[in-house]
C-alpha cells in the first residue's frame, strides 16, 4: 500500500530520476520525451495530493517535508507548466540541432538541467522548514544559471553573469533574514525553530523589532528572484537569453515559487506584526514593479524582454493581491498565478518559434506573422489576449476579483493607479503585438533562415511541400517585389523553387508545438470560465495563509 | 573556558573579521584581495570553535573545522586558479568609488550598521550577540564592495564577504542553526563559486578579459 | 597638581629636549647601518644644533613676525606637551592640559604654525609644502582623535594619565580589537605627523618630493637650529603617546628614586626601540605618491573608527 509520505517524495523524486536517465542515456527520440513524462507524474501526484490534504496537512520524511492545500496548489501549478514547457521541448530542439545551433549533448543537458530544476522547485513548495525552502530556492538559482547562459554569446553570458550575482545576493540577504528569525523564534516563549508550522502558530510571541527587521529582509530577498523592485534588473536579460522552453519555466513557475515563499512569510509576519507591515512592504514593491513594467514597456523593441517585462507586471500585480490580504484577495491571487503561468509559458514558447523562424528578437523586423503561419499566430494572439485579461481567459476572472478585493478593502487609490499603470501595458502590448501578427509579412519571415545547406535539402525533399503553404508564400512573393527589395527579391526568385519548399517546411510549427499551445490555452479558458474542483483548493489555500488574526 | 577567557578570543576573533574585511576594500591588488579573504576565513573557523569551546559542542567543532577547509582554503584557492587564467591585469583600477571614499563610506556602513543591529543584541544580551554588529557591519561592506567593483573577481569576493558576514551572525544568534541548514548553506555558497567561476571563464573567452565594464550590452 | 606630577613636570621636558636629538641621531644610525653606510655618528644631530646655533640670524626678505614667531611656537607647544602628558611619571604637572582634546590642540597648532610660515615666505615651494601639511593634517587629526577616544570610552575619561593608569591596571585590555585596532590607526598617524616614511621623506632633497622640508626652505642659523629641535620633540612626544598608551610598563607610580629611575629608563628604552623599528621599516619602504596619501589615511580612519565602534558594543 502506498504510504501517504512516499506520496510527498515522488514529485521531487521523478524529476530526478528523468535527470539520471538523461545523464546516461542521452538525447535520443526516446529519451526526448523523458522529461514530459516527469513533469506528468508530478502533475498527477499533486492531483492526489490536492485531494487528500483538503482535510488535513501531510507531513513526511522525518517532517522536512510537507503538504497542505497551499503547497499542493503551487505543485499543480509546477507540473502543469513544467509538463507544458517540457512538451514543447522535444520540437524546439529538433528545429535547434537541424539549425546546427545545439547539438544532442546540449539538448541532453538542457534537459538533465530542467528536470533538477522541476525537482528542485517542488522541493520548495514541499519544505516543511524555512531554512530547507531556501535551500532549494537558492538551488533553482544554481541549475537555472547554466540554463540561461546556454548559448554561448555576449548576451547570454552577460544575463547569466547578472543572473546569478542579484540573485545570489537577494538569496543572501533572505538567509540573513531567515537566521535573525531563527533566533527570534528561539528566544520566544515558545521556543519555535524553523519549522513553518510550528512558527506560524507562535507568531505572536515573536519579539517585534527583531521579527520587522527578518521579515523585511526576506520579502526584499525573496521579491530579488520574484522580479520586484529593486533588484529586479536581472530578469529581462535572463528570460529574453534564456532558450524558450527555459524562459517559460522560469517565468511562469520560478517567479512563482518565489512568491509562495513570501506568502509563507506574510502569514508569520501577519500573525507577528499585524498585517500593515508586510501590506506596506508589498505594496511599494507592487507599485514599483508596476511603474518599472510600464514606462520600460512602452519603448520596448525586442518582444523576449518584453515577455519578461511583462512578467514583472503580473509579479506586481501578485504583489499587490497579496497586500490587500483578504481570503478573496488571496484565491484570486493563486489563481492569476495558475493563468499567468499558462498564458506566459504559451507566449514564451510561441516566441521561441517565432525566434527559429526569423532568427531575430527584434519586434520591427517580424511583422504579418499571421499570413506565414496562421495557427502560430493564432496562438501568439490568442496568448496576447489571455495575458491581457481578456474574458474567458482566468486571468481575467482573477484580475477582477483582485481589484473588487483591493476596493472593498479600503486601498481604493493604490488600485487605482495600479489600474492606470495595467492600461499603459496594456496599450503598450497590444500595438507590439499587433505590429508582429498583422500587416504583409516581413522579409524575415520571408526568406529562409539560414542554415547549413545538406540538412536542409534533405528535409526539403523529404517532405511534398504541402500545396496551401506554398501557394500563400507564392502569393506573398510577389507583391515583395515591388516593395524597395528588387535586388533582394531577385535573389529570391531564382532561388525560388529551393527557398519555398524549404521556408514551406521550416514554417510549419511542428505537431507537438500546436498541440501544447492549444493545451495551454484552453486550459486557460476552462479555468477562466470554471474553476471546478480547483475552487474548493483554491478557498482552502487562501484561509491557509489568511486564517491569522 | 573561563569567562573572560572566552569573551577576549571572541572579540579577538571579530576583529580579525572586521579587519579583513577593511583590508579587502581597501587593497587594489587582486591577489592581496583574495589573501586578505582567506584570513578572514581563518577568522570565522577562529570564531565558531571559540564558541563551540564555549558549549563544547561537538557539532560546532565539525562545523568549525568544515569552515576552516571551505572558505579559508578551498574557495581562496578556486579563486586564486580563475586570477591566474584572468590575464596580465591583476589591479582594481579603477573601481566606481575611489579607495579613500569607499573607506569613509565603510565607515559611515560601521555605524549604519551599530544602529540597524540594536534590537537584535536587546532581544537576549550575552557576549556572543553583542557581536552582531560586526557581523552586519562585513555584510554591508561586503555589498558595498560587490557593487562598486568593476572587475568579475572583485564582485565574487565582495559576495563571498557577504556571506562570511550573514554566517557570523548567524552563529552569533544562535548556536543552534540544524546542520542540514548549515550543510546545505555551504554547499549552494560552494556550488555559487563554482558556476561564477564558470562564467567568468566564460566571460573571460567571449569578451576577453573580466571586466564588467565591458558587459553593456544588455540595457533599455 | 601632586608632587609626582611637579616631578614629573621638571624631569619630563629636560629629558624630551635633551635626548630627542638624540633619538633623531640613533634612528639615523639605524638607517644607515641597514644601508651599508657608517653613518655620522648619534651625536651629530646636536652637533649640527650647536653649530646653528652659533650662527647668524637672518630672515629673508618679504616675510613678517609669522616667520620668526613660528619656530618658537613649535618648541613652546611641544614642550607644554612634553610637560603634560604622561611619559616619566602618570601625574600630571597641569592636570587639565593632560586632556586629549589639549594635547591633540597642542600638536595641531605646532604644525600649522609652521605651514603658515612656509606659506609666509612666498615662495612657490613654501606653499606647496603647506598645502600638502594640511591636506595630510586634515585626514589624521580626526585619526588621532577617534583613536584615542575609543580608547578611552573603556576608562570613563579623555585625561591621558587616566587611560594610561587604566591600562596599567587592567593589562588584558591591550589584547582587545580596540586596542588593536587603535595601535594600527595610531602608527599611520604618527608616521604621518612626523614626515616620515611611506608620506613623507625626511632625508630627501628633491623640492618637489618635500613636504615638511619644503616649508622650512628659507630658514637659517638659529630659526632653523629650533625647527630641526621642535622636529625632534615632536617625534618624541608621538613615539612617547604610543608607547605609554599601549605599553605603559614602567611607568613611575609613586613618587621613588628607584621609580622615577625606572620610569626614566623605561621612556628611553621603549622610545629608542620604537625609533629603530621605525627607521629599520623605512629601510625597506619606498614613498607613496602624493595623491595615494589620502588612501593610507583613510584607511586609518576607518580603523580608528571601527575602534571607537567596537569599544561601543564589544563586551
Amino acid at each position: 500500500m502506498i504510504t501517504p509520505g512516499i506520496v510527498l517524495l515522488v514529485p521531487i523524486a521523478a524529476p530526478i530520476l528523468a535527470a539520471a536517465a538523461y545523464a546516461v542515456a542521452g538525447w535520443r527520440r526516446a529519451s526526448a520525451w523523458l522529461g514530459a513524462g516527469a513533469a506528468t507524474i508530478v502533475l498527477c501526484a499533486a492531483i492526489t495530493l490536492a485531494t487528500t490534504v483538503s482535510r488535513s496537512p501531510l507531513v513526511g520524511m522525518g517532517g522536512l517535508v510537507r503538504a497542505d492545500p497551499l503547497s499542493a496548489f503551487m505543485l499543480i501549478v509546477i507540473g502543469a507548466i513544467a509538463l507544458l514547457a517540457t512538451a514543447a521541448t522535444p520540437a524546439y530542439f529538433a528545429a535547434e540541432i537541424a539549425a546546427g545551433r545545439a547539438t544532442a549533448r546540449t539538448a541532453a543537458r538542457h534537459s538533465l538541467l530542467v528536470a533538477l530544476f522541476v525537482a528542485a522547485m517542488s522541493g520548495a513548495v514541499l519544505a516543511a522548514n524555512l531554512g530547507v525552502l531556501w535551500v532549494a530556492i537558492e538551488a533553482t538559482t544554481i541549475i537555472t544559471a547554466f540554463l540561461v547562459g546556454q548559448r554561448r554569446t555576449r548576451p547570454a553570458v552577460e544575463a547569466a553573469w547578472k543572473y546569478v550575482v542579484i540573485c545570489s545576493t537577494g538569496i543572501a540577504l533572505a538567509l540573513l533574514g531567515t537566521l535573525i528569525l531563527n533566533y527570534a523564534a528561539t528566544n520566544s516563549p515558545a521556543r519555535a525553530g524553523l519549522n513553518l508550522a510550528e512558527l506560524t502558530a507562535a507568531a505572536h510571541g515573536l519579539d517585534q523589532p527583531v521579527t520587522r527587521i527578518a521579515v523585511a529582509l526576506l520579502i526584499i530577498g525573496f521579491g530579488t528572484k520574484m522580479g520586484l523592485v529593486p533588484l529586479h534588473a536581472w530578469l529581462p536579460d535572463a528570460h529574453s537569453q534564456a532558450p524558450a522552453p527555459v524562459s517559460a519555466l522560469m517565468s511562469g513557475v520560478l517567479l512563482s515559487v518565489a512568491f509562495y515563499a513570501i506568502l509563507r512569510v506574510k502569514a508569520i509576519s501577519d500573525a507577528a506584526l499585524g498585517s500593515g507591515f508586510a501590506r506596506a512592504l508589498l505594496l511599494v514593491m507592487a507599485l514599483g514593479a508596476l511603474t518599472v513594467a510600464a514606462t520600460l514597456l512602452l519603448a520596448q523593441r525586442d518582444y523576449k524582454r518584453m515577455l519578461a517585462y511583462h512578467s514583472i507586471e503580473h509579479m506586481g500585480l501578485l504583489a499587490l493581491g497579496a497586500a490587500v490580504g483578504t481570503p478573496l484577495a488571496l484565491a484570486a491571487v493563486l489563481l492569476h498565478v495558475l493563468g499567468h503561468g499558462l498564458a506566459k509559458a504559451v507566449l514564451f514558447l510561441g516566441s521561441g518559434r517565432i525566434l527559429q523562424l526569423t532568427g531575430t528578437t527584434q519586434v520591427e523586423q517580424v511583422r504579418g506573422l499571421a499570413g506565414t503561419d496562421p495557427v502560430l499566430a493564432g496562438c501568439v494572439g490568442l496568448g496576447v489576449f489571455a495575458l491581457l485579461g481578456f474574458p474567458p481567459f482566468s486571468l481575467f476572472a482573477s484580475e477582477l476579483a483582485m481589484f473588487r478585493a483591493g476596493y472593498a478593502a479600503g486601498l481604493g487609490a493604490v488600485i487605482t493607479l495600479a489600474l492606470l499603470l495595467v492600461l499603459v501595458i496594456t496599450a503598450a502590448l497590444f500595438a507590439h503585438s499587433g505590429h508582429m501578427l498583422l500587416g504583409n509579412p516581413s522579409p524575415a519571415l520571408i526568406e529562409p533562415h539560414p542554415a547549413p545547406g545538406p540538412e536542409r535539402s534533405d528535409v526539403a525533399t523529404a517532405s511534398a511541400a504541402p500545396t496551401p503553404t506554398a501557394i500563400t508564400t507564392a502569393v506573398f512573393t510577389a507583391p515583395a517585389t515591388t516593395t524597395t527589395l528588387a535586388p533582394a527579391s531577385a535573389v529570391a526568385q531564382t532561388a525560388a523553387p529551393a527557398a519555398t519548399s524549404a521556408a514551406a517546411s521550416a514554417a510549419r510549427t511542428p505537431t507537438s508545438t500546436v498541440i501544447v499551445l492549444i493545451a495551454g490555452l484552453l486550459t486557460c479558458a476552462v479555468l477562466g470560465v470554471a474553476a471546478g474542483p480547483l475552487a474548493q483548493l483554491l478557498h482552502l489555500a487562501a484561509d491557509t495563509i489568511a486564517a491569522t488574526p | 573556558m573561563t569567562e573572560t577567557l572566552y569573551v577576549q578570543l571572541l572579540d579577538l576573533a571579530c576583529g580579525g573579521l572586521l579587519l579583513g574585511a577593511v583590508l579587502v576594500l581597501w587593497r587594489r591588488e587582486l591577489s592581496v584581495i583574495i589573501r586578505m579573504f582567506a584570513a578572514q576565513g581563518v577568522a570565522l573557523a577562529a570564531l565558531v570553535a571559540v564558541l563551540a569551546a564555549h558549549q563544547r559542542s561537538v557539532d560546532l567543532w565539525v562545523v568549525a573545522v568544515g569552515l576552516l577547509i571551505l572558505r579559508a582554503s578551498v574557495l581562496p584557492l578556486l579563486l586564486a586558479r580563475a586570477l591566474t587564467a584572468a590575464g596580465p591585469a591583476r589591479r582594481e583600477t579603477r573601481p566606481l568609488v575611489n579607495v579613500a571614499a569607499s573607506l569613509l563610506a565603510a565607515a559611515v556602513l560601521a555605524l549604519l550598521a551599530y544602529a540597524v543591529s540594536r534590537p537584535l543584541v536587546a532581544l537576549a544580551p550575552s557576549p556572543a550577540t553583542q557581536a552582531i554588529p560586526v557581523g552586519v557591519t562585513v555584510v554591508l561592506i561586503g555589498f558595498f564592495v560587490l557593487v562598486t567593483r568593476r572587475r568579475a573577481l572583485s564582485q565574487l569576493v565582495g559576495f563571498l564577504l557577504m556571506d562570511n558576514g550573514i554566517t557570523t551572525v548567524g552563529f552569533l544568534t544562535t548556536a543552534s542553526v540544524s546542520l542540514v541548514v548549515e550543510l546545505g548553506v555551504s554547499l549552494d555558497v560552494l556550488l555559487a563559486v563554482l558556476v561564477l567561476r564558470i562564467l567568468t571563464a566564460r566571460i573571460q573567452e567571449t569578451f576577453g578579459d573580466a571586466d564588467l565594464d565591458e558587459l553593456a550590452e544588455l540595457h533599455d | 597638581m601632586t608632587a609626582l606630577g611637579v616631578v614629573g613636570g621638571i624631569a619630563q621636558p629636560v629629558l624630551i629636549v635633551a635626548g630627542s636629538p638624540v633619538l633623531v641621531g640613533v634612528m639615523r644610525q639605524v638607517r644607515a647601518h641597514l644601508e651599508g653606510r657608517a653613518g655620522a655618528g648619534v651625536g651629530q644631530p646636536w652637533r649640527d644644533l650647536r653649530k646653528l646655533f652659533g650662527k647668524e640670524a637672518i630672515t629673508p626678505a618679504g616675510t613678517s613676525e609669522m616667520f620668526r614667531a613660528a619656530p618658537l611656537a613649535q618648541v613652546a607647544t611641544t614642550l607644554v606637551v612634553a610637560l603634560a602628558a604622561p611619559f616619566v611619571t602618570t601625574d600630571s604637572a597641569l592636570g587639565v592640559i593632560s586632556d586629549l582634546f589639549a594635547v591633540v590642540a597642542l600638536l595641531a597648532m605646532g604644525t600649522t604654525v609652521l605651514a603658515l610660515a612656509g606659506l609666509d615666505t612666498a615662495t612657490a615651494f613654501g606653499g606647496m609644502g603647506a598645502s600638502r601639511e594640511m591636506t595630510i593634517i586634515a585626514l589624521v587629526e580626526p585619526t588621532l582623535l577617534v583613536a584615542i577616544f575609543a580608547l578611552s570610552v573603556r576608562v570613563g575619561s579623555t585625561n591621558l594619565t587616566d587611560i594610561v593608569s587604566a591600562t596599567l591596571h587592567d593589562p588584558a585590555r591591550v589584547a582587545s580589537p580596540v586596542s588593536l585596532l587603535a595601535a594600527v590607526a595610531l602608527v599611520v598617524v604618527v608616521v604621518a605627523e612626523t614626515g616620515r616614511l611611506p608620506v613623507d621623506n625626511p632625508s630627501t632633497h628633491l623640492e618637489l618630493t618635500m613636504v615638511h622640508e619644503a616649508m622650512v626652505l628659507e630658514y637659517a642659523g638659529p630659526d632653523l637650529a629650533l625647527v630641526e629641535l621642535a622636529a625632534a620633540t615632536r617625534l618624541a612626544v608621538f613615539l612617547g603617546l604610543l608607547a605609554n598608551l599601549f605599553l605603559p610598563w614602567g611607568i613611575a607610580t609613586e613618587l621613588t628614586p628607584i621609580a622615577l629611575a625606572v620610569g626614566i629608563l623605561a621612556l628611553v628604552v621603549k622610545v629608542g626601540v620604537l625609533g629603530a623599528a621605525l627607521a629599520a621599516a623605512e629601510v625597506f619602504m619606498a614613498k607613496l605618491r602624493l595623491f595615494r596619501v589620502p588612501e593610507l589615511l583613510a584607511g586609518s580612519f576607518l580603523l580608528a573608527l571601527l575602534a571607537v565602534a567596537a569599544s561601543f558594543f564589544l563586551a
